[in-house]
């Protein structure tokens, strides 16, 4: 008996289900329903398509004959509806519904619209989909000059208008000069990226921040005066703790400045990055269960409230290590989810459980690893914290609880969290960690070891930089 | 960054010369065409009368082509290291390597070849080895060189080159010390995103270059049969060792195909359309014997557990198309016979996940509880 298996997405947590399945049941008809794009492409990449670094071939993680090779059937459409009664897909235009034994959700982020005026203004865009890459790249060079993604408008034929994958036109190509300076909106990594891609291409960058820091959850008040120093080194405008208030237009219907409530910053473009909310609108009307951040509600084994029905990656809502369910929009937890997904399907009792919190990114050329538990807002917690100045500039902070080590956040190298893990596993205390640090460097040949002089060993503050 | 990391964001597919546009086209076309007249002057000459680079080479006092080419190899060499500098040179590894390259080969690989003949000593490669260096392993040669060089030469390819590919890969000389590998280093780099990363290219790699060890292994035998057989059997010398180059014997047909076209023509003259590293990843035997004691070595690429985004920086940037993301993304530190240790995947991954290292048993240490 052949089960056939629909799958909504082909991002990481949809195709990292489709191959699991696909491991274990060569037969299995499945089906890959996703809008954006013909192949899986890696979202976290697009900052290299803007700049030139890589391209579209490039940021694809397998050959483009993966489908054929797998026996993956790919339909090119929006999903508008589910039948949960009828195990029926629903798809735009007069597509046939698509009738299904298992239904894997994996449809992924939309970006979270600026919620003031003006944000409907020509220039005014995100950067987070295949199309939101193409405008950008218009707005700043002019042209997405290399070769675009095959296919890449064939979804339009038949969308809505509620869709992220929509072309948008540039306000550039309506002013008809080239773009000279723009604003960044929202201090988290798409908005660190938009700015280091402005940047490179040589363009004037504002970078507007409600908060006084960026990811108020992960980095603390020093870690953010450090970074944003960095970040001014290289030409950006940082403003930290700005409210934008509205956009303003020209008589053209194009963005000219961002009012804030410092004042006017002129600009001709506005990148909006306050983050993602899950990209279920299409879900609503079905019996599928949605909770009010948007997220499909699912249990650990990523069963949604309908049978046969899982979700995975960014658009499911999860339970957290501590103990909330939210969405967890990350590209490992999404690859792990798909994982977890697949061997539900397929009938094994899986589950998806999170071990301890670990994530790594690049803020413009300043390497960052976190491992455990260091936002700013745990209680009875002491931080250790060392800044490294010399060839290599690094900051350390090492937060403690009731004598024990139980997160590190860390700037300016690369660290092996597996190491750290153990570290924060293994209940060593803050002495033992600082002896023990050396084991979980990652830095590449040749660079000089953090050294930490007896001095600084010794200091410690509470959390947030005051004198314990 | 500072000291490591990608030193900001390259605009590499936004430069059309670099992606085989027409000035990338004519970029290639001069290079073959130089290559031609380099190795088929004689030819040329018989043609047009008329011999451009010997010419060259003497009004400049350089003795003869093989010298200007030498010359102009050093040039070109430190130009490309000014690029590659200037691009990647926030890293050590990077400054030490692409340093020591330019290094050994302005020595070793033409001052000094250059100059010994000058006070009577013999013209003498020392930073080229068997199997690159074939005719260093013939025993006429042996037999011609000085003693101390014919020990350097035979222990440098039988004992130091595979030990030191032993404990720290084939990077020791790939991307350290061969003057091969340091033009497509300095020069090729501007081109380095256009060798083939596909499943197809691979199995054409291991299929060709293992070819081509088995063949250089071969003649070397054959040739030494020959030294101590060759003058009873007449028509097995003419076989092997036959020096006019229109009758082909084993030897010339190697030196003509493998030396000159391959390694040559098209190895260097293809940069700009198919990347820098086509000779090294399919035809070089010394990189197909270095590679094998690689595998069994102890060098390997360390991936961090989980934190690959998959992005593809590491395999659109690593020369030799290893597809080092289809690692990474799977948690699979590895060694690659083909990986000649530049190190660019861990230079330009953004997220820090991977590592080159001489030690494949280093592991986690889980940390005893002390309470
Ligand atoms: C610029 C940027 C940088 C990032 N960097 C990092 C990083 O460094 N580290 C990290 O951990 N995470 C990062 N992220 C987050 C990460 O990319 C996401 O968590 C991940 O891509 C989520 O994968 P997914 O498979 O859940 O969904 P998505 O990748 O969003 O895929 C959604 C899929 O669903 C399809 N789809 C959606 N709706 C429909 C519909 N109605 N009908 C048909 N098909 C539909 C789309 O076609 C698409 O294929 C970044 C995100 C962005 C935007
Ligand atoms: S795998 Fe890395 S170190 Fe090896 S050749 Fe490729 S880029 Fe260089
Ligand atoms: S290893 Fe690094 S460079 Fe390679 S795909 Fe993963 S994150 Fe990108």
């Amino acid at each position: 008996m052949s089960t056939h298996v629909v799958i909504v997405g082909n991002g990481i947590a949809g195709m990292e289900a489709a191959l699991g399945i696909r491991a274990r049941e060569p037969s299995w008809p499945i089906t890959i329903v996703s809008e954006e794009s013909d192949h899986f492409f890696s979202r976290t990449a697009l900052m290299w398509v803007h700049s030139g670094q890589l391209d579209h071939r490039g940021i694809e993680p397998y050959e483009r004959d993966l489908y054929a090779r797998k026996n993956f059937t790919r339909v090119r459409a929006r999903a508008v509806g589910v039948d949960t009664e009828r195990e029926l897909l629903q798809l735009t235009g007069n597509q046939d519904a698509l009738s299904y034994d298992r239904l894997i959700i994996a449809c992924g982020s939309a970006p979270r619209r600026g919620p003031w005026p003006g944000s409907d203004l020509r220039g005014v865009g995100h950067f987070i989909t295949l199309q939101d890459l193409e405008w950008f790249e218009k707005e700043v060079y002019g042209a997405a000059v290399r070769e675009r993604p095959p296919r890449a408008d064939a979804h339009l034929a038949s969308t809505t208008e509620d869709s992220p994958y929509l072309h948008r036109e540039t306000a550039t190509a309506k002013r008809n000069r080239p773009l000279e300076r723009a604003v960044v909106i929202g201090g988290g990594l798409v908005g660190i990226e938009a700015v280091e891609v402005l940047r490179a291409a040589g363009k004037q960058v504002t970078f507007v921040i409600r908060e006084d820091w960026y990811w108020p959850m992960a980095i603390d008040g020093r870690e953010s005066a450090w970074i944003a120093e960095r970040m001014r080194e290289h030409g950006v405008d940082v403003r930290l703790g700005e409210n934008v208030e509205a956009m303003l237009g020209d008589d053209d219907g194009n963005v000219r400045a961002v009012k804030t409530d410092a004042g006017e910053i002129p600009t001709d473009a506005v990148v909006v990055a306050v983050g993602v909310i899950p990209n279920t609108g299409w879900l609503t009307g079905s019996d599928i269960e949605i909770d009010e951040r948007g997220g499909v509600v699912v249990d650990d084994s990523l069963t949604t409230s309908a049978a046969n029905v899982f979700a995975a990656g960014d658009c499911a809502s999860v339970r957290w290590h501590d103990g909330t369910q939210r969405p967890e929009q990350l590209w490992y937890t999404g690859r792990e989810q798909g994982r977890v997904a697949a061997a539900v399907a397929l009938g094994d009792d899986a589950r998806y459980a999170r071990g301890t919190w670990f994530n790594s990114a690049k803020l413009m050329d300043i390497e960052y690893t976190t491992v455990g538990q260091v936002e700013s807002d745990s209680d009875r917690r002491a931080d250790w914290f060392f800044e490294e100045r010399g060839e290599v500039r690094s900051t350390t902070r090492i937060a403690t609880k009731d004598g024990r080590v139980v997160g590190f956040n860390l700037l300016g190298r690369r660290w092996d969290h597996e190491v750290l893990i153990g570290f924060i596993e293994g209940g060593l205390t803050l002495a033992q960690a600082l002896d023990r640090l050396h084991e979980a460097s990652f830095d590449t040949e040749f660079v000089p070891p953090l050294v930490i002089p007896n001095k600084a060993r010794n200091a410690r503050s509470a959390p947030d930089g005051e004198s314990a | 960054m500072d000291l490591q990391g990608q030193n900001g964001l390259m605009s590499t597919y936004r430069e059309g010369w670099r992606n085989r546009n027409p000035a990338g086209i004519a970029a290639a076309v001069s290079i073959v065409a130089f290559y031609v007249v380099l190795y088929f002057e004689d030819k040329v000459t018989r043609y047009t009368g008329f011999a451009p680079l010997t010419g060259l080479a003497e009004a400049v006092g350089l003795r003869n082509r093989w010298y200007l080419y030498g010359f102009l190899y050093c040039l070109v060499m430190m130009a490309g290291a000014v690029y590659y500098l200037g691009r990647h040179g926030n890293s050590r590894y990077n400054r030490y390597r692409v340093g020591a390259n330019v290094g050994v080969q302005v020595t070793l690989g033409f001052l000094l070849p250059f100059v010994m003949p000058l006070f009577g000593g013999t013209e003498f490669y020392a930073s080229y080895f068997w199997p690159l260096k074939y005719d260093y392993f013939f025993p006429q040669t042996l037999q011609d060189l000085p003693v101390y060089m014919a020990v350097y030469t035979v222990a440098g390819s039988l004992v130091a080159a595979p030990i030191l590919a032993y404990f720290y890969g084939k990077r020791w000389y790939c991307s350290w010390v061969c003057g091969c590998g340091g033009l497509a280093n300095t020069f090729g780099d501007p081109w380095r995103h256009l060798t083939s990363t596909t499943a197809r290219s691979w199995r054409f790699e291991r299929a060709s270059i293992y070819t081509v060890l088995a063949f250089a292994v071969t003649m070397t035998v054959l040739v030494a049969v020959d030294f101590f057989i060759g003058d009873a059997h007449p028509s097995f010398h003419a076989f092997v060792s036959g020096e006019r180059w229109d009758d082909w014997s084993v030897k010339t047909f190697y030196g003509f195909f493998v030396g000159s076209i391959l390694a040559g023509v098209v190895g260097t003259g293809l940069y700009p359309l198919f990347g820098p590293r086509l000779w090294c990843r399919n035809f070089c035997p010394m990189a197909a014997l270095l590679g094998l004691i690689q595998k069994a070595g102890r060098f390997r690429i360390r991936v961090k557990k989980d934190m690959c985004i998959s992005c593809g920086n590491c395999t659109t940037y690593c020369e030799m198309g290893i597809d080092v993301r289809s690692y990474a993304q799977t948690n699979e530190s590895f060694t690659r016979a083909s990986c000649v240790g530049c190190g660019m995947c861990a230079h330009v991954c953004p997220r820090g996940v991977l590592r080159l290292e001489n030690d494949k048993t280093t592991k986690t240490t889980l940390p005893v509880v002390t309470s």
